[in-house]
């Protein structure tokens, strides 16, 4: 699956110097390892709300989260001081500069994420104060930390990025999966922020693929095109589903009591996020249309048939998968953790996550909001599209 | 004691209308098994939120104090393991802790004392409502602010240089056309940008508008008046005001009543009535308002829910004058007029008519935010401490009431938490409510009440949540009537 793509100019336009590519390669790997980091540790913390609900400052996952903010924030600190005030020439010509400093744009975004997520600290203190301690992912102390979260997994995809497009052949194919796991990352932290909106009982509303067509298109379009696999967004898809089944897999394995009430749900173990969705799926069918379609179309025209094929392939996949997940009985056993229901949910509400959510009153026919999915996705597409033709560009 | 009351005042006190208006916490005297204990508990103004929790054991051989937040529908089985309270250093028999409190509606903290006479629980009602809304620190707005500002700048930055230089291949010059294109984009970048933030602040507005909306808002009371040659008759009725509904269950007889109905006449307080109207619809009360003088009259209602949340609402009445005797509608019902008030001194001794008297005991000096026993005495007319006769399953009833009406409660000798609302947990924990919470009335009226002293030598722990002049009623009944004693004291 992962052969190269060497029919792409913009791949192949620039000389390789071996010198420029193996000078910071650890600063990357460890933007990635902080990421991984990040991306468990949140994953963790979700799953700590869902079972145990008590937390401090210092849960396990939490410092997680911390550790992986400090490792990107402070390597990236260091190279910028080291690249400034020591660089050698390769290294201050591979450099952007910032407020007189310099170092990679990736090591900039991923200390700027770490401004980010210490900036939301006091913020969400703050809310849990004036509005009570939350229980859901979706708040604007929560959308600063996703920001900056955000902010440094694609700091790791730069940093790999600008790597991979001075690289040779060689190294390229390498870097290439690094990429694809960065990929998966940011794929997952969609997924994540969208978990409200991606539960079983919505996947048969049309809303639940406007949402979805707001955010996969993009993750999927740009790591499509800036990955050097020949099957990239199925790859970067393909990290995604993994991270997520192992994580959901393997902490469900832990003993857990909930500390908070009212517990209506007497669960005994951690109970982790639902099954993965099927976004590999669109994936693959993303990858056959830039085989087929990418360089001979324009930019639009390609983000039209990508945002169709987004909404058709996923569909077509989700639907069925989600009929399974919440109606067959199979799905709630550990392989597929269809019965995750989180401590405080109430006898009514697990009633209601057995069923389909019916038709709001007064919703539009739903091939009309389908449609209207096909437009999201056509230009989550295109910027996408964008995004990934830049990060092809991006050298420093 | 006084480490005691020193450790009950660390927390600033929440002044805000709940359940007993202007008093949230909740002080509790009565017995966790064979441990005779004081629970206070200083409910948090949000939702979910920490509520703290303090515990005196009126004995040295506990060995453990547990508590447990339970919730009224799930009852103890849907409450968590109970946490070990720490032991207050330099002091053996005061303990603290804290609680969340998750849900909205009605807790209760369990204290669960064990020791060498084992194990027992005490059951303490406490109201889980949002009552209220933490303003943005000017501080904390100025660093958030300065942060905000830094990272703007920063992203600016970020995207100029991803725009431009970032897209230079080592080695090569960012000449001029690269730099101006860098800064278009920028210049493009900056108000995308600004319109992110606005949407941003205008969801935080949003979220601030949903969670007011979910606020405590105290139901209010109508009230008609009705008079003719025999009747004076008071119809009040309640419903809720706010976007929260308060009154999610049906409303339980407390002391055998559906609503005890207090009446002061303004602005001198010198009438008082304690009145019991009859529920004649699931929220409309109907009664008499026996030989009270014309005027303006403040009115609080006190309600307790089936599933434990106990409520107050209040308005004012212009109550007319009696075109005839008019008798009570409910043979409890007791008021008294013009009454002659004590300020509260050390001994004094005040007429409460019939030859009884009614000394205050307690401490001269009283202290908001800390835990007071108001201590009296009641005695005969030959001076011997009377024997008192229950009045609403009660040796006593006292209400306090803050000369601007923002305070008012309704106390017994076992604090401030309404008997049914304990009795709402246990029923529910036993089994004897359906699966909604409702109680079973037969259930109800089948729980034996326990065991109390009838001494005419009382107290009543209670927390002055804020300095001021406050009155206070006390009322007994030393014979066949219910006499009525009146106090006025300052709160440091």
């Amino acid at each position: 699956m992962a052969t190269l793509v060497s029919s792409i100019p913009d791949y192949q336009s620039r000389t390789i110097t071996r010198t420029a590519v193996t000078t910071r390669l650890w600063h990357a790997y460890t933007l990635v390892f902080a990421a991984v980091c990040v991306m468990v540790g949140v994953y963790w913390d979700i799953s700590w709300h869902m079972s145990i609900g008590r937390d401090t400052f210092w849960t396990p996952a939490h410092l997680l989260i911390q550790a992986g903010g400090l490792i990107a924030g402070i390597s990236s600190g260091y190279v910028a001081l080291k690249t400034t005030f020591a660089g050698t020439t390769a290294e201050r010509e591979a450099s952007v500069h910032f407020w007189g400093f310099r170092a990679p744009l990736g090591a900039w975004l991923s200390i700027w994420g770490c401004g980010a997520m210490l900036t939301s600290a006091p913020f969400d203190n703050w809310w849990h104060n004036a509005y009570g301690l939350d229980v859901r992912i979706i708040s604007p102390p929560h959308a600063v930390l996703a920001i900056g979260i955000f902010a440094i997994v694609i700091g790791a995809v730069l940093l790999t990025l600008a790597q991979q497009n001075r690289a040779d052949e060689r190294t390229q194919r390498g870097l290439a999966w690094v990429l694809a796991l960065t990929g998966g990352m940011l794929i997952m932290n969609f997924a994540l922020f969208l978990t409200e909106y991606g539960e079983g009982r919505m996947m048969h509303s049309a809303f639940f693929y406007q949402v979805t067509a707001a955010a996969f298109p993009l993750a999927l379009a740009a790591m499509g095109r800036a990955i050097k696999l020949r099957w990239a967004a199925t790859s970067a898809a393909a990290c995604f589903t993994v991270m997520m089944l192992v994580l959901m897999w393997f902490i469900s394995l832990f003993p857990a009591t909930p500390k908070l009430g009212p517990i209506y749900q007497h669960i005994t173990h951690m109970v982790t996020l639902s099954f993965p969705l099927l976004v590999i799926v669109p994936a693959f069918f993303f990858d056959l249309v830039f085989h087929r379609f990418d360089g001979k179309l324009g930019t639009l025209a390609l983000a039209s048939i990508l945002g169709v094929t987004f909404v058709v392939t996923f569909v077509a996949a989700q639907w069925p998968f989600a009929t399974f997940l919440v109606e067959s009985p199979l799905a709630r056993g550990r392989l597929f953790n269809a019965h995750n229901y989180v401590y405080w949910m109430n006898p009514r509400y697990e009633a209601l996550t057995r069923r389909f959510d019916p038709p709001s009153p007064g919703e539009w026919p739903f091939t009309i909001q389908l449609l209207i999915a096909m437009g999201i996705a056509t230009l989550t597409s295109a910027i996408g599209l964008a995004r990934g033709r830049w990060m092809t560009r991006v050298r420093r | 004691m006084n480490r005691f009351a020193a450790i009950a005042a660390t927390t600033a006190i929440a002044i805000v209308a709940s359940a007993h208006i202007g008093s949230p916490n909740v002080v509790f005297d009565g017995n966790a098994g064979a441990y005779p204990v004081r629970v206070i508990v200083r409910p948090p103004e949000v939702v979910p939120g920490l509520a703290e929790v303090i515990v005196r054991v009126e004995a040295t051989d506990a060995q453990q104090v547990l508590i447990r937040p339970v919730f009224w529908r799930t009852g103890a089985r849907g409450a968590p393991a109970g946490d070990e309270m720490r032991r207050v250093a330099g002091e053996d028999r005061v303990y603290t802790g804290q609680l969340w409190l998750m849900a909205y509606g009605a807790y209760s903290v369990y204290v669960t004392v064990s020791g060498a006479r084992g194990s027992g629980t005490a059951i303490v009602p406490v109201n889980s409502l949002a009552t209220g809304r933490l303003p943005l620190a000017p501080a904390l707005g100025g660093i958030l602010v300065v942060l905000g500002g830094l990272l703007v700048a920063g992203l600016l930055t970020i995207v100029r240089a991803a725009a431009g230089e970032s897209l230079v291949p080592p080695g090569e010059a960012f000449d001029a056309a690269k730099r101006r294109r860098a800064n278009l984009v920028t210049a493009v970048a900056g108000p995308v940008l600004a319109l992110a933030m606005f949407g941003g602040a205008k969801w935080w507005k949003a979220e601030d508008t949903s969670y007011q909306r979910r606020m405590y808002g105290s139901p209010a009371a109508v009230p008609t008046m009705t008079v003719d040659a025999t009747h004076r008759t008071l119809r009040l009725a309640v419903h809720d005001t706010a976007k929260f509904q308060a009154i999610y269950a049906p409303v339980a007889p407390d002391h055998g009543k559906m609503m005890h109905l207090f009446l002061v006449r303004l602005p001198d307080m010198d009438a008082f009535a304690h009145l019991h109207p009859v529920q004649s619809d699931s929220l409309i009360f109907n009664g008499e308002v026996p030989a009270l003088p014309p005027g303006r009259y403040r009115l609080f209602g006190d309600l307790a829910l089936e599933n434990g949340l106990s409520l107050t609402v209040t308005n004012t009445l212009d109550l007319p004058d009696a075109k005839g005797a008019v008798a009570p509608s409910d043979s409890d019902d007791a008021w008294t007029v013009s009454p002659s008030v004590a300020r509260l001194a050390p001994q004094a001794a005040t007429s409460l008519g019939d030859g009884f008297t009614i000394t205050w005991h307690g401490d001269s000096t009283l202290l908001a935010g800390r835990v007071t026993d108001l201590r009296f005495i009641v005695r005969d007319a030959k001076g011997v401490v009377a024997q008192l006769r229950p009045y609403l399953g009660m040796a006593a009833h006292a209400v306090v009431l803050r000369d601007d009406e923002s305070v008012f409660i309704h106390l017994h000798p076992m604090g401030t938490v309404a008997m049914v609302s304990q009795q709402a947990f246990a029923l529910r924990d036993r089994g004897d409510t359906t699966a909604g919470g409702r109680l079973r009335p037969e259930a109800l009226a089948a729980d034996a009440m326990p065991a109390m002293s009838m001494s005419g030598e009382l107290t009543f722990p209670y927390e002055f949540p804020k300095p001021g002049r406050y009155r206070i009623w006390v009322q007994v009944k030393p014979d066949r009537r219910v006499l009525t004693g009146t106090f006025d004291v300052d709160v440091r």
